[in-house]
Order: structure tokens, then C-alpha cells, then sequence
């Protein structure tokens, strides 16, 4: 069961021409084939490239998140945030609330045999990451701690200020 | 085909088509008309006109290819009225959804329809590819021109969009499912090396999901993937006829070479079969053509149309009985606990929780290594396998051929471990992902802060 190829009958014509004239035909066929492929190609990047947003309305990363006495001490999730803010006394310090697996929500769970302290920790509900309360992965498969944010006070109200786009040290701390 | 007839009588010509001409294709008289129905409707003109017994048992197919084409007119159908009732804002989603099952009448049943048609295609469109690799059909069997692999490659194509059919399907109705399915989803393709950041950029339409992600699902949902997939399709099935019809009559027209039987001397010779290149020693496929042959009108159309009342009946009656769910409406505050994918997706959900892997200080992301890596592999070796695959043509369209013996028990070792994750998903995996006996009651949700 063989294959019967008939092979195109490759020219006499094409030889019988002069060097010059097949080397400008060549030419002519390349540049009418970029110009197809340009005609073509060039509309598909363009519709792609328009799928990459310019502007995008979402909100700051940089956000008041109320005053010094909203927060009592220990932890206080702001949740359309996704933060958990922590107040021990006059000093504060911010982590983020987002699983570092793959994004979920980190819930605080109370620790029943839990030391001072050391009384509670992160879960995560979708492939069950767990966390230290200072935000250290120790289970799971949550690849990193869960990052820490900075804090400052606002200078016209004296609010609380949250900037997610710097990520502080495991220690830092806001003292007020 | 209207008879023109003239009574007697009057004597004037009449041209009035009967009910009878307008079904003559599909319940013809004789061997005659049932060629010629294939030949001249256009429904039916990309069948065969002869088929092979074998190829329309249940036992070999199982129609499980035909009942995923029908699974996806099915979705296509519902999938378009659905539109009607449907509006892709984030504001507005999840209310249409709630109209579509409450106040729309049967909308309650073409949502379900359309959401189990895509639960049971899943399911079909997997089976199928399970039945087309432990028969070896992804093999050339011995005819001119043939490329079953590059069925096979298509097949996968195929299988792909109809998981991403599935995926930017559930998303639509933006509950809570919706919500943390694209959030996992999203965060997964981020995982990719490389282009992973500008990847997610590119499927949330920003940094955040909102109304530009769900835009974007919505219009690969409805339009670009069931596109490709149709595109597939059309080429799956072409493909199909070119390379001889399904495997097991490449392994029929072999046994019966074997047999040196004599070719009929008074067979004619298609044009389609001459320019494939066969000779009129080789040309007729099957030798002993009438006996392993019938007319696809009526047998193959018969059975066809048994099978797709069939999956009709099967996926109204299970839409009926269960309906489908809708979770609370999408809430970015709040991860539902546990929060699990659809069924065809927790093999994954439980490879990403398992493969996170430290190595001394350095960790990886389970999202890579069980989200992509592990997912790429498989696919990759399901590209490779007509490559890898060895075997002679006589183990092409055969089940479980002892030629196949390891690729076979390697792919079924595969699927079970794919299935084992899936329950194990389902089953024994309840709040915080903890691993539950399915005897062990879940404990109380601990209050949220």
C-alpha cells in the first residue's frame, strides 16, 4: 500500500528565464507575501494588544481605614480590604489577609489552648495553608508568609493609613 | 425530488410534493435511494453511504463521541436563549441568574439543562477519549492517507475547550463559586514562569477581579471557544471520513487481507478513491463488503437518532430531578469554607494543595508545580503518545490488544489516580481542607472573626 505521490512538475519555464528576472520575481513574491501576512497580522496584534486595559478603575492601593479607636486591641479584619490590622497598646502593625497559595481569604481561627499572644492563627479554606499569628506559613501549601503592610497616620484627620503597594518586614511596627 | 404527475382526466400537471418525497432520504426503498439520500441531503451528505457493522455496534463506541456532539448542540441551544435572559455586569449577573431560575418561565429547566449538558459532556467527552486510546483508534491502520494521530491531537484540542467551556461557563452566574473559582484560576496561570503576572493582567482585564474579567469570561464562554470548539469539530468529523471511518474497520479490512480474499470484479471505483492513491488491487477496503457492511440510511441514522433522544431524555431527566445550584452571591470578603471546584476540577484543587514542595529555604508554589507542571506533562504525553506508541496496525481499533498491553495500564494507572484525587476532593475533604473519613462528621464551623 504505497503512497503514490505525483511531484509537481517543477519548470522548464522558470530556468529558461535569466537570473535577473527570477531574482526580481522572487523578490516581488516575498514582498506581496510580507504584505499579506502584514495586512493580516497586523489587525490580529492590534486586537490582541486592545485586550491589554490602558486605564484601569479600580481602587488606590493607599486607603484610610478609620481612626486610632475603631481598633481595639488584637486583631481586626477590615474586610473589603482584606486585612487584618493588629493593635497591641500604642503600637500597630498590618497583614495582609490574601492566601499566598492562590489568593483565597485567610480566616483568623481562635487557638483553643492558646498562650497569650499566641492564642490564634490563619487558615485558609481552599487548600488549607496554615499561618502563624505573625503570618509565618507553617503548613499547607502556602508557598510564603503572608505579606505585611505598611501603616501611617493620616496628617489632615489622623486616620489610619494602609499602603498595599509597600510591603514591609516581618517586625515592622507602627508605634503612636 | 417532486413527482410531476398527470391525471387523468383533466389533464393538468400538478406539482404538489407528497410527504412521501420530502422523507424518501430518510426511509428509503431501496439500496439505490439510501445512496442517494446521502448524496443529495444536505443533512446527511457527510455521512458514508455504507457503514460497517462494527463501527455502529454499542460495543465498540459506545456512541460516546455522537453523544458528546449532542451534549454540545444541547448546550449550544440552551446556551443561546439563555442569553436572551442573561446580562454579563457585575452589578446586574448574579440577579439575571436568580430571574433565569424564579421568574422566567422554564428558565429554572433550561439552566439546568444547559448546566448538566456541560456536567455530562465533561464526563462524555473524557470517557470518549478513554474508549479512542484503550482501542488504539489514535493509530493508522493500514489505508492510503490516513492521520489518526492527528485526530487524536485534535481530540485533545478538544477535550481542552471543553474543560475552558466549563470553567468560563460557571463563572458567569458570579456567586461564590464563581468568584473564588476565577480567584484560584486566575492565581494559577499566574504561576507560570515568565508570562505568568501580564498573563492574569490579561485574563482579569486588570489587577483585581470586576466587570472587566467577567466581560472577558462571557465572550470567550459564548463566542470564541464554542467557536474553536465547533471548528474542531467540523475537522474532527472530516477527519473521520478520511481516514477511513472509526479504527475497528481499519482492523476489519486487515483481517480480511489476511484472509487473501478475492477482490469483486465488478466494483466501481470512487474518485475519492482514486486520488487517495489506492490502486484498484488494494482499492476496496473492506473485500467482502456486503457482509460486513449495511446502508447508513436507515441503520446509521436509526441509531443515531435513538442516541440523541436518548442523551435528551437522560440530561432533561437529571435536569428535572436536580436542578442546579446557586451559591450566594459572589462575596470578595469572604472564601466559602470549604470552597470547592466543580467535580471534573478537584483532581487539580487537590494536586495544588499537595504539591507545594520545600526544598532546604526554597519553596514552590504548589499553583506551578500541580497547576501547570503536572497538567502540562499530561498533556504533553498525551500529545506525544501516536508517537510513542509502537504497536503494528493489527492493534489499531482493537480493545485492549495485548500489542498495547503497557500503554494501556499505564493511561488506565492515570486515569485512576485522576479519579482517586476527584474523590478524595469530594469526599474526604471538608472546612480548612482538612481530610475527613466520609463517617467523620465535619466540625462546626469555628466562628469567623
Amino acid at each position: 500500500m504505497s503512497k503514490s505521490e505525483i511531484k509537481p512538475e517543477t519548470g522548464g519555464e522558470r530556468k529558461a528565464e535569466s537570473g535577473e528576472s527570477s531574482g526580481r520575481r522572487r523578490f516581488l513574491g516575498t514582498a506581496g507575501a510580507a504584505a499579506v501576512a502584514a495586512a493580516f497580522g497586523i489587525p490580529v496584534i492590534m486586537s490582541v494588544r486592545s485586550c491589554v486595559p490602558n486605564v484601569l478603575y479600580e481602587e488606590p492601593q493607599r486607603f484610610k481605614i478609620g481612626g486610632l479607636d475603631k481598633f481595639t486591641d488584637g486583631p481586626t479584619f477590615i474586610a473589603d480590604k482584606r486585612l487584618f490590622v493588629f493593635r497591641d497598646k500604642n503600637t500597630f502593625h498590618c497583614i495582609g489577609a490574601t492566601c499566598t497559595h492562590l489568593g483565597c481569604t485567610v480566616q483568623l481561627v481562635r487557638l483553643k489552648s492558646g498562650e497569650p499572644g499566641n492564642d490564634y492563627e490563619f487558615q485558609c479554606p481552599c487548600h488549607g495553608s496554615k499561618y502563624h499569628a505573625d503570618g509565618v506559613n507553617y503548613a499547607g501549601p502556602a508557598p510564603r508568609p503572608l505579606p505585611y503592610f505598611k501603616i501611617e497616620i493620616a496628617p489632615d484627620d489622623g486616620q489610619l493609613v494602609v499602603d498595599m503597594s509597600q510591603i514591609a518586614d516581618r517586625g515592622w511596627r507602627l508605634t503612636v | 425530488m417532486a413527482t410531476t404527475e398527470t391525471k387523468p382526466g383533466n389533464g393538468k400537471k400538478i406539482n404538489l410534493p407528497s410527504a412521501e418525497d420530502l422523507t424518501w432520504s430518510w426511509s428509503p426503498r431501496s439500496e439505490r435511494e439510501s445512496g442517494d439520500a446521502i448524496v443529495t441531503n444536505f443533512f446527511l451528505h457527510w455521512f458514508p453511504a455504507k457503514i460497517s457493522k462494527r463501527s455502529i455496534a454499542t460495543s465498540y463506541s459506545f456512541w460516546l463521541g455522537t453523544i458528546s456532539a449532542i451534549l454540545f448542540l444541547i448546550l449550544i441551544l440552551t446556551g443561546v436563549i439563555l442569553m436572551f435572559f442573561y446580562v454579563p455586569s457585575v452589578e446586574r449577573a448574579y440577579q439575571s441568574v436568580k430571574d433565569i431560575e424564579y421568574a422566567i418561565s422554564f428558565g429554572r429547566y433550561l439552566r439546568a439543562l444547559h448546566r448538566i449538558a456541560a456536567h455530562l459532556m465533561v464526563a462524555v467527552v473524557f470517557l470518549h477519549m478513554v474508549r479512542v486510546f484503550l482501542t488504539g483508534a489514535y493509530k493508522n491502520g493500514l489505508f492510503a492517507r490516513q492521520n489518526r494521530p492527528l485526530n487524536w491531537w485534535i481530540g485533545l484540542a478538544m477535550l481542552l475547550s471543553t474543560l475552558l467551556l466549563s470553567f468560563t461557563g460557571y463563572l458567569l452566574p458570579w456567586d461564590q463559586l464563581a468568584y473564588w473559582a476565577i480567584t484560584v484560576g486566575t492565581n494559577i496561570a499566574k504561576a507560570a514562569p515568565l508570562v505568568g503576572e501580564q498573563l492574569r493582567f490579561f485574563l482579569l482585564g486588570g489587577h483585581e477581579i470586576g466587570q472587566n474579567t467577567l466581560i472577558r469570561f462571557y465572550v470567550l464562554h459564548c463566542f470564541f471557544i464554542p467557536a474553536f470548539l465547533t471548528m474542531l469539530f467540523l475537522w474532527h468529523m472530516w477527519r473521520i471520513r478520511k481516514d477511513g471511518g472509526l479504527a475497528c474497520d481499519d482492523n476489519l479490512a486487515l483481517n480480511q487481507k489476511a484472509q487473501d480474499a478475492k477482490p469483486a470484479t465488478s466494483k466501481t471505483y470512487s474518485l475519492l478513491g482514486i486520488t487517495s492513491g489506492r490502486t484498484a488491487h488494494v482499492e476496496a477496503a473492506l473485500v467482502d463488503e456486503d457482509k460486513h457492511q449495511v446502508s447508513s440510511v436507515p441503520n446509521l441514522l436509526k441509531r443515531l437518532l435513538i442516541v440523541g433522544l436518548l442523551t435528551f431524555a437522560v440530561s432533561s431527566l437529571f435536569a428535572v430531578l436536580l436542578g442546579s445550584p446557586l451559591e450566594e452571591a459572589a462575596n470578595p470578603f469572604v472564601t466559602p469554607n470549604p470552597a470547592k471546584a466543580p467535580w471534573y476540577f478537584l483532581w487539580l484543587q487537590e494536586l495544588v494543595t499537595i504539591t507545594t514542595i520545600h526544598i532546604g529555604k526554597f519553596t514552590v508554589n504548589g499553583a506551578f508545580i500541580g497547576g501547570i507542571l503536572v497538567p502540562g506533562i499530561l498533556l504533553l504525553w498525551g500529545i506525544a503518545q501516536p508517537l510513542l506508541d509502537r504497536s503494528s496496525a493489527a492493534a489499531t481499533g482493537v480493545w485492549f490488544h495485548p500489542e498495547r498491553k503497557i500503554h494501556n495500564a499505564v493511561f488506565i494507572a492515570v486515569c485512576a489516580l485522576v479519579i482517586v484525587l476527584t474523590v478524595v476532593g469530594t469526599y474526604l475533604r471538608g472546612p480548612y481542607w482538612h481530610f475527613f473519613w466520609p463517617w467523620e462528621a465535619w466540625p462546626v464551623h469555628p466562628p469567623r472573626f
